[in-house]
């Protein structure tokens, strides 16, 4: 679905990916950690094609739509029109199916989408993605300012997503439960290189790996009993 | 550049003005390029510092020389005395009005400055004390006394005097303790807030100071010239004051003289052009407007930082983003990642 | 009483000229966030393009039509300029479309002469109100409604108009799904050719213009786009029609010369006024 090889992007003298290399197979649930700086947007910019590439090669079979990080809505539009315009690109611009997977978002369709929570936001956004019928859902940040049941409810619904219609998704998060959570694989990005790559369980037990990049985050992180029960 | 360097360039430049005067045959051009240098070096330091524009520079050019043309033939004052006013009734002008006017920014101040202008034509062209219909004519040639400035040569030493003395207060002003409030100014107006600087005061004060180098001009012009009306300030030649302030470069401290000398060249060189046989009689301000068009609208495509790029830069990199700021944002290479 | 109804109703179809002026340089400045300074150029080039066609024998209605479209393409030209460089900040573009009205005022010279131009235009007048209104200022009014309700479905109900609205909403997300922002801006910087030129082409007739008529209409019609915040198109017409009407009205019954100045102050108190408000639209 998504190869990534040797990718090098830079901004002027900076070197936000440094050969970076990752592929995602089709239907998969990839999640993409590491710190912030670390250049995970980077990557997800550079197959959406918003940034320019130094060198490496990025081969995509199929659609990419992205949620952005901050979702970045139209907040003068209504959230229909939000979701309509998902669809500028593609020629059908039927949004039932959207409020079939979301249906959250049907009660919500005339409501103007700068006065959302963020929570519906973050749904609009990828109800906006997926309106371009995307083989790959490129999604940075879903966590980011949400609370905790919030998250879990949009996790339920990309999971979803993925086993009803095998839309291969790609995860950028910083809070590394909810990635190892929601995807079986996923690599790890450091200051702009892939340091570790494993599936979730290897990586989720591996000390060392946590200790240095997670630090603290191991600590804030463990209690989180609530989130296993569902 | 090095000091030594500089230092010569600067003398034979001085040099060089100072001879100019003897050999030209008619200096009308002359002491026009030269108060226009005046205006807009304190153009370029207010479009550079406050990062805004000001389409109506005219109108303390306007201030200026309706003092001087009052006074004298109005109120009968002595010369020297109206064009001391100039500059001070300028800066007054344009401090009451800046008061509520530099609460715009942006473009609202672009068109506040030209609005500004037209409403200041419209009283001159009206109100009979500034000239009624008829405008104020005979102004008496400026002097001291019995001693009178008999011809254009005296004009152009009191012109270049008027520049030096501008580019003075400039070189001083901008490493004075103001200057560093309003350089504070240029880099981001709230980080200079936080600094402590009174970011209203520091405009307001940049652009009286700006509105006196006008003024002075202004005054200047209106003896050389001994005609005042409504008509000698039109729109056009403020827009010219802001070409030549982009050309020459904002916040600099030559930017002015670079930008008038050069965009009154080419004005010169296109008239001499249209004279031409072949071209029809016209030719001549058409060509002007639109050379000076060309010129603003490829400086700015592709040098928006103006012909001192040296200086400019230096400036430059000290700027942080600051919304709605000319040359902090014109200093910014665009990122590719947008 | 039959002196006020002219002055208002003349007042009303100038204000319909502003606010047709003033809707251009909205569309342009909720698309691109510049202000467009040629949008008096715009006009002045309908009316001396369609003055042309109709002095060379082409019928009514075609000449103006024809002009319009040809000010549609010299607004995208305009554009194309203005916003040639990614990332140029928007006050560089004000001054680069201030460059290039100077240079139209040039081009209008060369092509037309100094002298104002007045093509011909409806003859004949109605009588409203025990008064006399000539039908051409009847026609400004129809058209300014009509135009206005056709943008209002554009930007409002059309998935096209969304779009543009989209481009200027937020850039990024735009990009996101396909729209080209860019193409957007050059798209609002044509449709506003069209706007400027309808005013032109209504107003012609019966106001004079020459290669320096183009600043008094831009700043009119940009005072009537500051009554709107420079957003709103419902508020852009209601301020051209009460700076139209105020503008007469100060003509008539007090000296004429000071109309502009009015216009120009009413234009200054707002901006002041609202200065806070204004800043804060920039900022979005």
């Amino acid at each position: 679905m998504l190869t990534i090889s040797d990718l090098v992007v830079r901004y002027g003298a900076a070197v936000a990916l440094d050969r970076v290399s990752l592929t995602v197979e089709r239907a998969e649930m990839v999640a993409l950690v590491g710190p912030n700086g670390a250049g995970k947007s980077s990557i997800v910019n550079a197959v959406s094609g918003v940034i320019p590439i130094a060198s490496g090669t990025i081969s995509l079979s199929g659609r990419a739509a992205q949620v952005p990080e901050g979702r970045h809505m139209f907040a003068d539009m209504t959230v229909e029109d939000n979701l309509r315009l998902g669809a500028w690109a593609v020629k059908d611009r039927d949004v039932a199916p959207i409020y079939d997977l979301l249906p959250d978002l049907a009660r919500l369709r005339k409501r103007l989408s700068g006065t959302l929570s963020g929570g519906q936001q973050q749904m609009v956004a990828v109800g906006r993605a997926l309106m371009a019928k995307p083989d790959l859902l490129l999604i940075d940040e879903l966590s980011l300012g949400l609370a905790p049941l919030v998250v879990a409810d949009l996790a339920a619904h990309l999971r979803a997503l993925n086993r009803e219609t095998g839309t291969t998704i790609l995860l950028i998060e910083q809070e590394v439960d909810l990635a190892f959570e929601l995807c079986e694989r996923a690599y790890v990005l450091e200051a702009g290189r892939i340091v570790a790559a494993g599936t979730s369980e290897q990586l989720r037990s591996d000390p060392s790996l946590r200790d240095a990049y997670f630090g603290r985050d191991v600590e804030a992180n463990a209690p989180s009993a609530p989130k296993e029960q569902r | 550049m090095t000091k030594w360097m500089r230092f010569a360039l600067i003398a034979v430049l001085v040099v060089v003005a100072a001879l100019l005067p003897l050999f030209l045959p008619d200096l009308t051009f002359y002491v026009q390029m030269v108060l226009a240098a005046v205006v807009v070096t304190g153009l370029a330091l207010f479009m550079g510092f406050a990062g805004q524009a000001s389409l109506g520079q005219g109108a303390f050019v306007a201030a200026g020389a309706l003092t001087v043309a009052v006074t004298t033939v109005e109120l009968h004052w002595p010369p020297l005395l109206a064009l001391a006013c100039a500059p001070l009734v300028a800066a007054g002008f344009a401090f009451v009005v800046g008061l509520p006017l530099l609460r715009l920014r942006g473009h609202y101040l672009a068109f506040g400055t030209l609005a500004l202008l037209l409403i200041v034509q419209t009283l001159v062209s009206t109100v009979p004390f500034l000239g009624g219909g008829v405008g104020i004519s005979g102004i008496p040639a400026l002097g001291v006394g019995e001693l009178v400035i008999p011809d254009q040569i005296g004009y152009a030493y009191v012109a270049l005097a008027a520049l030096a003395v501008t580019l003075l207060v400039s070189r001083n002003l901008v490493s004075s303790r103001f200057g560093r409030a309003v350089r504070a100014l240029a880099g981001s107006e709230s980080a200079a807030e936080s600094a402590g600087v009174d970011v209203v005061r520091t405009k307001l004060g940049i652009f009286s100071i700006a509105a006196a180098f006008a003024g002075l001009a202004g005054g200047i012009s209106a003896f050389f010239i001994p005609y005042v009306s409504g008509e000698s300030f039109p729109a056009v030649v403020s827009f010219t004051y802001v070409i030549m302030a982009v050309i020459g470069g904002l916040g600099t401290l030559w930017g002015g003289v670079i930008g008038a000398v050069l965009v009154s060249l080419l004005a010169q060189g296109l008239t001499t052009l249209s004279a031409s046989p072949g071209l029809p009689t016209t030719a001549g301000p058409i060509l002007q407007y639109a050379a000076y068009a060309a010129v603003l609208i490829l400086a700015l495509i592709f040098l928006p930082r103006g012909i001192l790029p040296s200086v400019s830069s230096a400036i430059a990199r000290r700027r942080a983003r600051a919304p709605g700021t000319l040359t902090a944002l014109a200093a910014e290479q665009p990122v590719e990642a947008e | 009483m039959n002196d006020f109804i002219v002055y208002v109703v003349s007042g009303l179809a100038i204000g319909c000229a502003f606010a047709l002026v003033g809707s251009g340089f909205v569309v342009v400045h909720r698309v691109t966030r510049v202000v467009n300074f040629t949008q008096g150029t715009l006009a002045v080039f309908a009316a001396m393009i369609s003055y042309s066609l109709l002095a060379k024998g082409v019928p009514h209605g075609l000449a103006e039509v024809i002009a319009v479209l040809a000010t549609g393409a010299i607004g995208l030209l305009f554009g194309l300029i203005a916003l040639s460089r990614r990332g140029t900040p928007p006050l560089i573009s004000l001054m680069i479309t201030l460059g290039l009205s100077i240079f139209s005022a040039a081009v209008i010279i060369l092509v037309w002469g100094q002298d104002p131009l007045s093509p011909p235009g409806l003859r004949g007048s109605l009588s409203i109100a025990g008064a006399t209104i000539e039908t051409q200022r009847l026609l400004v009014a129809v058209v300014a409604v009509v135009v206005f309700v056709g943008l209002w479905l554009f930007f409002d109900h059309s998935y096209a108009g969304k779009g543009l609205t989209a481009a200027a909403s937020n850039p990024r997300a735009a990009g996101l799904v396909g729209i080209n922002v860019r193409r957007m801006g050059l798209v609002s910087f044509a449709i506003a050719g069209v706007l400027g030129g309808i005013a032109g082409v209504l107003i012609s007739p019966s106001n004079a213009m020459s290669f320096s008529s183009d600043l008094p209409l831009a700043l009119s019609g940009f005072a009537a786009a500051v009554f709107g915040g420079l957003t709103s198109l419902w508020k852009t017409l209601i301020g051209g029609l009460v700076l139209g009407v105020a503008g007469q009205l100060v003509a008539g019954y007090l000296v004429g010369s000071y109309q502009t100045a009015i216009a120009l102050v009413m234009m200054l108190v707002l901006m002041i006024a609202r200065h806070r408000s204004l800043a804060v639209e920039e900022a979005k």
